[in-house]
């Protein structure tokens, strides 16, 4: 391995402030913005029961007014200096996001501590917010792909804390009171354990002085939570999600994976490629180039903090829908069988390994990256030392790593379309259960 | 008129190299080496507008066929050459162009060089490829436009703007024409619309600028040129009131899309818009986002496209509304914002956050190899010339209230907008 091949990050550095909050600025040249983001422990599997989507409403509604400013004075302070201000979770953390040109990046980050340390949850916005929500999910219903992964997630994790979808269901949004708001934001949004990552054209100890001003004096008396204990394997089983009107069937088949800090991650990684990454991955082959069944096909391990899935997502027309399942599970039994050929393990590792840099080109990748780095406990040496990492990647390794985890025994499999002509022919993927569309807003 | 306090030429362009090959193929190199990166580029001058009624969506499926092999890299062979050297790739079709692109390690240059020029010189149009790419479109065409909501009713919008100019048409292509598309009609597609006289290639990134030239001469300089592409029918009658169509479909919720007939992109009047759209719907403060989804609560969510095209394109609103809300209510409020701003204008501080807005948004396109390259593309396909990638601060600098307000007086009259209503089906 040459020395060329180390990934060079920007310098970091590091401080871990006195009430807990762990800041990370990154210093580099490029445009003149900066990339701020506030990740705070614990995200959508911290929704109590009957509660799904309150972790999402309350980074929502926490732009919405605090002691200093009202919702539309953030927006306007924050989009009058060319930068924007977003706020989301997922099933592990919630997240602040914050683009700003660098001269404005003082102010910004003043509103981000705001929003994130003083929210006074305005029981009118709450309310609104929550109406839209609700609303925005009878939209989701009519987007075939959104209704899969809604639908996978629950049939592959059941009851588990990652089994709701983050933005949360209609009936559990409806009966969600200000004073949920409020008690989520007062028992989990503390700063012992949050980070604050700033990459960007910044200097990064004017960087550190004014996050020190701005969220040194940030006291709250959460808890942090324990993590979710690791999820059970998916079952075997089908669920079809009927559409009777669409002329195209979404398409996802989910077996157990493993969790964002397993040993197993960069074998994973190369493995997934081989069978459903780029365009000339063995899935992409049989389904597109060599049927012409979809558009499209991937494979992917999605690895949360106590657990993960491995993923495959397609799409086809009514007719196929069997067939491209078939094909699918073929493809994958003929890898965990055969393992790579030595020319496909070298053209995938290549691949992995040419593109990295690209993932981390912006200063927004580069703090997403950072971020999910400290959020996991994960040293900089994996951004470093990535290309080392994949090519360590043997075929033995991707063909153990891929039957392990790739969907040879119980599986779920996820199909949204129109019940009464697919439901029958998916019953040799195991026991059909049919859910009418509207039961998953 | 203030102009923003950074400097507005973010991209240093004196630096690009530009060159014109002897068989007309145009060439412009950026060396940046803050990836080891580089981003390569190629527009093709042809898009859905280059099309006729019965061979729709031509533009779209021939350019799935580039990915289908050529004399020297056979069928399946281009994705793997390029991936095994740490590379990516894909492509796009819009009306006005065709645009392919290669990301990949800087050390890969002259692989994705020999490539390129290899499918433009000798492309393998066969039979077999042709009917399974067929397939691969047909399920592109259910995806994007069949079976999604957005898809379904800006087909019919742009049916509504345009009469007679071929945007009429959606890019993919009429469901029938794209069965139809015989590989006759690709060769000869082939020879015109992807001959060197009618490319160009944008190669920025971690390169040094003459071997790069010296490989460009040498893979693509014996690429013959091909006939002159026929003129684009520009004929369109003006409008003289409203048009209407309704989407009827088992939706969740209602939903509304109109459009208006805009200016070429050419037009000094581009940049304003660029600003009214911005003022009406980019951000939580716009005009709409406040008063249909805050205020009103008649949207779920609300958007402003003004796409920049060769000829006169379309300036289209989209709200997604709340289940139950009728949509004479939301067109009614839509109608009375528009008019407000183009009768009184925006404030100045609209504009000025219009502009840090838009600044922005220009810095993080050309904050990438890729972004620079497809900028620096974009603007000569549609403008006439690069360099106005550079410009657009400028521009947008150059803006002020009247200027926004005269344009929505002058694009958004309301008896030349197209309305199209997504009417929710109730299934029993």
């Amino acid at each position: 391995v040459s020395a060329g091949d180390r990934i060079a990050l920007p310098p970091i550095r590091r401080e871990r402030l006195p009430n807990g909050l762990e800041v990370v600025v990154a210093e580099r040249a490029g445009v003149p913005l900066a990339a701020v983001r506030l990740v705070l422990r614990g995200g959508a599997s911290l929704d109590p029961p009957g509660r799904s989507g309150l972790a999402h409403l309350v980074a929502l509604v926490a732009r919405r007014g605090t002691r200093r400013r009202t919702g539309p004075e953030i927006d306007l302070a924050i989009e009058s200096l060319g930068a924007e201000l977003g706020a989301g979770v997922d099933e592990d953390a919630t997240y602040f996001g914050l683009s700003a040109p660098v001269e404005v990046l003082p102010r910004c980050l003043d509103v981000l501590a705001d929003v994130a340390t003083a929210p006074t949850f305005p029981a009118a916005e709450v309310q609104r917010l929550r109406r839209r929500e609700i609303a925005a999910l009878a939209h989701d219903l009519d987007e075939p792909a959104v209704v899969a992964d809604r639908a996978l997630l629950q049939a592959a994790y059941g009851d588990h804390p990652y089994g709701h979808p983050p933005e949360g269901r209609v009936r559990e949004l409806s009966a969600t009171r200000r004073s949920d708001v409020a008690a989520f934001h007062a028992r989990r949004y503390a700063p012992d354990g949050a980070l604050l990552v700033v990459v960007g054209s910044v200097d990064a100890s004017e960087v550190l002085a004014l996050v020190r001003r701005r969220f040194g004096g940030w006291r709250a008396g959460g808890a942090a939570a324990a993590p979710p204990a690791p999820p059970a394997p998916p079952p075997r089983a089908v669920v079809v999600v009927d559409k009777p009107d669409v002329t195209q069937v979404q398409v996802r088949i989910a077996s157990a994976g493993f969790a964002r800090r397993s040993p197993d991650y960069f074998p994973g990684l190369v493995a997934s490629a081989l069978l459903g990454g780029g365009f000339t991955s063995r899935l992409m082959e049989a389904i597109r180039v060599n049927r012409g069944l979809s558009y499209g096909v991937r494979s992917r391990f999605l690895a949360s903090g106590s657990g993960g899935l491995f993923l495959v997502s397609t799409f086809t027309k009514v007719e196929t829908t069997a067939e491209i399942v078939d094909v699918a599970l073929e493809e994958t039994a003929r890898f965990c069988d055969e393992g790579p050929r030595d020319e496909e393990l070298e053209r995938t590792r290549s691949y992995l390994c040419g593109l990295y840099p690209l993932s981390l080109e912006t200063h927004d990748q580069l703090a997403e990256k950072l971020a999910d780095l400290a959020l996991f406990g994960l040293p900089d040496e994996e951004v470093s030392a990535f290309r080392e990492r994949v090519r360590a990647v043997g075929a033995d390794a991707a063909r153990e790593v891929a039957r392990r985890y790739f969907p040879l025994g119980d599986r779920v499999v996820v199909a949204v379309g129109p019940a009464k002509a697919i439901a029958r022919s998916l019953e040799r993927f195991g026991p059909v259960r049919v859910v009418p569309a509207r039961k998953l807003a | 008129m203030p102009t923003p306090r950074a400097q507005s030429r973010v991209v240093d362009l004196d630096r690009v190299r530009a060159h014109t090959l002897s068989n007309g193929m145009r060439l412009r190199i950026l060396a940046d080496a803050a990836a080891p990166t580089v981003s390569y580029y190629t527009f093709f001058q042809v898009g859905s507008r280059n099309e006729r009624l019965g061979a729709t969506g031509i533009s779209h499926l021939f350019e799935h066929m580039m990915f289908n092999g050529a004399a020297r890299y056979g069928p399946k062979e281009f994705d793997r050459v390029l991936e095994s050297r740490g590379g990516h790739s894909n492509a796009y079709t819009s009306n006005d162009v065709t645009a392919y692109y290669e990301d990949f390690a800087a050390d890969a240059l002259e692989t994705v060089v020999d490539l390129e020029s290899d499918r433009m010189r000798s492309l393998r149009l066969t039979a077999e490829a042709l009917e399974q790419e067929r397939e691969v479109v047909k399920e592109e065409r259910r995806l994007r436009t069949e079976n999604s909501i957005f898809g379904l009713m800006e087909e019919q919008l742009e049916a509504l703007v345009f009469l007679a100019h071929p945007y009429r048409w959606p890019v993919i292509g009429w469901m029938e024409d794209i069965e139809r598309i015989s590989r006759e009609d690709c060769e000869a597609f082939f020879r015109t619309y992807y001959a060197p006289n009618n490319a160009a290639i944008y190669a920025v990134g971690d390169l040094d600028p003459d071997r790069t030239l010296a490989l460009v001469e040498r893979y693509y300089g014996d690429v013959p040129p091909g006939p002159r592409p026929a003129p684009v029918p520009l004929g369109e009658p003006p409008q003289r009131g409203e048009r209407r169509a309704s989407v009827r479909y088992p939706a969740h919720a209602p939903a509304l899309l109109a459009g208006w007939r805009g200016p070429a992109a050419r037009s000094p009047d581009s940049a304003a818009l660029d600003v009214l759209q911005v003022c009406l719907a980019v951000g939580e403060s716009s005009r709409l986002r406040r008063r249909l989804v805050q205020e009103d609560e008649l949207a779920v969510s609300v958007s402003i496209s003004w796409g920049w095209r060769i000829d006169p394109g379309v300036f289209l609103a989209f709200a997604e509304l709340a289940p139950g809300v009728p949509v004479a209510r939301a067109e009614a409020t839509l109608w009375e914002e528009i008019d407000r701003i183009a009768t009184r204008g925006p404030t100045a501080a609209e504009v000025r956050r219009a502009q840090a807005l838009l600044r922005s948004s220009v810095l993080h396109e050309l904050a990438t190899h890729h972004g620079i390259a497809h900028a620096l593309g974009q603007a000569e396909a549609l403008l006439g010339d690069w360099r106005e990638a550079g410009r657009a601060l400028e521009h947008y600098a150059a803006v002020g209230a009247k200027d926004v307000r005269r344009v929505a007086a002058e694009y958004l009259d309301p008896s030349r907008r197209c309305v199209v209503v997504l009417e929710p089906e109730v299934r029993r």
